[in-house]
C-alpha cells in the first residue's frame, strides 16, 4: 500500500518530459533524474471492424506521479484510451506500454497481472449490490487468490484512506453516491496500483460531491500514485490546474501542464 | 491454492442454489438422459451376461427321450462321435441333469420335488464341435434321430445374441450421443443463464485482474454439482427400481444372474456418476469461454 513517506519521494523525482513548463525551484529538473515513465502510447491508432476509427497516430506519455485530465467531446476517443490501457483492446497501430511493458504482446496469463497495477473507477461505480463496502472492496484481492488476513489488512488501511471505515459493513444500496464512488476508489486502491484510471467519476454525483471525490483524487495522487481522469467537467479542470490532454476526433489536439478547460475541449 | 478452491466451490454452490428453477431444470434433463443412459446400460449388461451364461453350454445339446434305450444312446453318441464336424460328446443321465439344475436354481427344487408327476429335466447329449458354424448341420442330424425328443442349439442363440447385442450398442450408443449432446446444450444454457445474470461481477473482476481460472472455476464447480446432484438422483431412482428391473430382465432373458449382479450395479453407478460430472463440467466450460480474456 502507498504509504505517505514513500509517496514524498516518489514525488520529488516526478517530472513530466517533454512538456512546456519552466522548472520551478520546488522540483528537481527533469534533465537530472528521469522521471519514470508509467504509461506511453506511442502512435496508437485503433479503427474497429465496422470501419469507424476511435484513435489516430495518439502519442501519449505519463510520468510516474502525474496528475492527467483527459478532456473531449464524446465520441472523441476518451473510452478508447482507458479501454487500451486496460487492454480490453488492442490497438490496430502503435504501441502502449504500461511500466515499460508493451501491452499488445503480453500472453494471455499476464493480463491479469497487468490489470492489477492499474486501478479503474467508473461513472457507474460498479459495485456489487449484495456485497458490503467491505467486501466489495476486499473482492478485488480475493479474486487474485489473496490470504485472509492480507485482505483484511489491505481493506482497512484504503477504507482508511477513502475515509469510509465507519460504513464498512453497510451495503451499496444503504450509500449516498459519493460514499459508493469512494468504495469503488478503496477497491481500484486496494492493489497498490502503479496507474489509477477514473472516467468520469464526479458524473453522476452532484457538484458538491463530486469535489469531495476530486480532492480524494489528489491526495490519492499526493501519495504517489500516477492519476487519468477523463471527464466532462470544466469547472473541475479549471479549478485544479493540472495537466489536460485534449482528444478531439481520435487525435490529440493539446497537451498542457497547469491548464483549464477550455470552450473546444 | 487452497483460497482458490475455497473460492470457487463457495461461488459455484451459491450459483447453484441462486438460480434454484434453472438450475432444477437442468437437472431433471440431466437425470432423464442419465436414466436412459443406465436403461441401455443395463439392457446391454443382461445381453452380455446371457451370452456368457448360453456360451458355458455346449454348442449343441441333444434331449433325450425318457423312453430311449442305453443302447440307442450309445449307438446314436457313436454316430455323433464318427462326425467329421464333431470334437467330442458326452453323455449327461437324467439324474445328473436333475442335480445340475438343482445346483443351478436351489430355488426350484422345492417345486419340482413337490410331485411325484412333475417333469425333470432330460437325459442329453452335449455336442462340441470342432467349427461352430457346423451347428445347423449337426442340430438337422439330431433332430431326425428317434432317441432324440429335442436338439438344442445353443451356438445358434449365441449368433443371435451377438447379432442382437451389435445392434442394441450400436442403437444405444447413437441414441445416447444424441441425447448427451442435447442435453450438454441445455446444461451449456443454465450456466450461461448464469454467466449472464453474473455479467457484472465478472466484469469487475476481469477489471481488478482475476485470472482466468478465478473466473471460470466456480461455474465448473456449479456445472459438476448439477451433474452431481442429477446423477445422484439417477442411482437414487434405479436403487429404487433395482428389484422390478431384475424382475423384468429375468423375465426377459429367461436367465436368472443377469441384473443381480453387483458389480455390474456398481459399474453402472460409476458410469452414470462419471457422465453427469463430466457432462456439467463440459457444459459450463463451454458457456464461459466467451467471458474471458479475449
Amino acid at each position: 500500500m502507498v504509504s505517505e513517506a514513500t509517496a514524498g519521494s516518489k514525488l520529488s523525482q516526478t517530472r513530466r518530459p517533454g512538456t512546456t513548463e519552466k522548472p520551478s525551484p520546488e522540483f528537481v529538473p527533469a534533465e537530472s533524474v528521469p522521471a519514470r515513465v508509467v504509461l506511453a502510447m506511442q502512435g496508437v491508432t485503433k479503427s474497429y471492424p465496422n470501419g469507424r476509427v476511435a484513435l489516430r497516430g495518439v502519442d501519449l506519455t505519463i510520468p510516474e506521479g502525474d496528475f492527467v485530465f483527459l478532456v473531449g467531446p464524446s465520441g472523441a476517443g476518451k473510452s478508447t484510451v482507458i479501454k487500451l490501457l486496460i487492454r480490453d483492446e488492442l490497438p490496430t497501430k502503435g504501441v502502449v506500454l504500461l511500466d515499460g511493458r508493451d501491452l499488445g504482446k503480453l500472453k494471455r496469463r499476464e493480463v491479469p497481472k497487468i490489470r492489477r497495477k492499474i486501478g479503474v473507477v467508473f461513472q457507474d461505480f460498479k459495485l456489487l449490490p449484495n456485497k458490503t463496502v467491505r467486501d466489495n472492496v476486499g473482492f478485488a484481492l480475493e479474486v487474485t487468490g489473496a490470504r485472509r488476513r492480507v485482505i483484511d489488512t489491505a481493506v482497512d488501511r484504503v477504507l482508511r484512506v477513502v475515509g469510509l471505515t465507519g460504513q464498512a459493513d453497510q451495503l451499496p444500496g444503504q450509500l449516498s453516491g459519493g460514499e459508493q464512488q469512494r468504495t469503488a476508489i478503496a477497491r481500484a486502491l486496494v492493489h497498490n496500483p502503479r496507474l489509477f484510471i477514473a472516467d468520469e467519476p464526479t458524473g453522476n454525483l452532484d457538484p458538491l460531491i463530486g469535489w469531495e471525490i476530486i480532492q480524494l483524487l489528489l491526495r490519492i495522487n499526493e501519495l504517489g500514485v500516477t492519476v487519468l481522469m477523463a471527464t466532462h467537467n470544466a469547472e473541475v479542470v479549471t479549478a485544479v490546474r493540472k495537466r489536460v490532454v485534449a482528444l478531439e476526433n481520435g487525435r490529440i489536439v493539446r497537451d498542457q501542464a497547469d491548464a483549464a478547460y477550455h470552450r473546444e475541449d | 491454492m487452497f483460497a482458490f478452491i475455497a473460492f470457487s466451490v463457495r461461488r459455484g454452490w451459491r450459483g447453484f442454489w441462486g438460480n434454484g428453477l434453472t438450475s432444477l431444470a437442468a437437472t431433471a434433463t440431466t437425470v432423464l438422459m442419465l436414466l436412459l443412459l443406465s436403461g441401455v446400460l443395463i439392457l446391454l449388461t443382461g445381453l452380455n451376461s446371457t451370452l456368457d451364461y448360453v456360451q458355458q453350454e455346449a454348442p449343441v445339446v441333444a434331449l433325450l427321450k425318457d423312453s430311449a434305450t442305453q443302447g440307442e444312446i450309445d449307438t446314436l453318441q457313436a454316430s455323433l462321435q464318427a462326425m467329421p464336424q464333431v470334437s467330442q460328446v458326452t453323455f449327461v443321465s437324467k439324474d445328473q441333469a436333475y442335480r445340475d439344475w438343482i445346483a443351478r436354481y436351489p430355488d426350484t427344487a422345492d417345486v419340482i420335488n413337490s410331485s411325484p408327476n412333475n417333469p425333470r429335466p432330460f437325459a442329453r447329449l452335449q455336442i462340441y464341435l470342432r467349427d461352430p458354424k457346423d451347428n445347423l448341420d449337426v442340430a438337422a442330424f439330431v433332430k431326425v434321430q428317434p432317441a432324440v425328443y429335442e436338439p438344442i442349439n445353443n451356438q445358434q442363440t449365441v449368433d443371435q445374441m451377438i447379432t442382437l447385442i451389435g445392434v442394441f450398442r450400436a442403437g444405444g450408443t447413437v441414441i445416447l450421443v444424441v441425447v448427451g449432446l442435447i442435453v450438454l446444450f441445455i446444461i451449456v444454457n443454465t450456466i450461461r443463464l448464469a454467466v449472464v445474470a453474473r455479467a457484472d461481477e465478472i466484469e469487475i473482476m476481469r477489471l481488478v485482474g482475476a485470472s482466468d481460472a478465478f473466473i471460470r472455476w466456480p461455474f465448473i464447480f456449479e456445472g459438476v454439482l448439477l451433474g452431481l446432484i442429477g446423477a445422484a438422483i439417477t442411482i437414487g431412482l434405479l436403487l429404487l427400481a433395482q428389484g422390478p428391473i431384475a424382475g423384468f430382465l429375468s423375465q426377459y432373458f429367461e436367465v436368472l444372474p443377469v441384473a443381480a449382479s453387483a458389480t455390474a450395479g456398481r459399474d453402472i453407478a460409476l458410469v452414470v456418476l462419471g457422465t453427469g460430472v463430466g457432462i456439467g463440467a463440459v457444459g459450463s466450460y463451454i458457456s464461459v469461454r466467451s467471458f474471458l480474456i479475449r
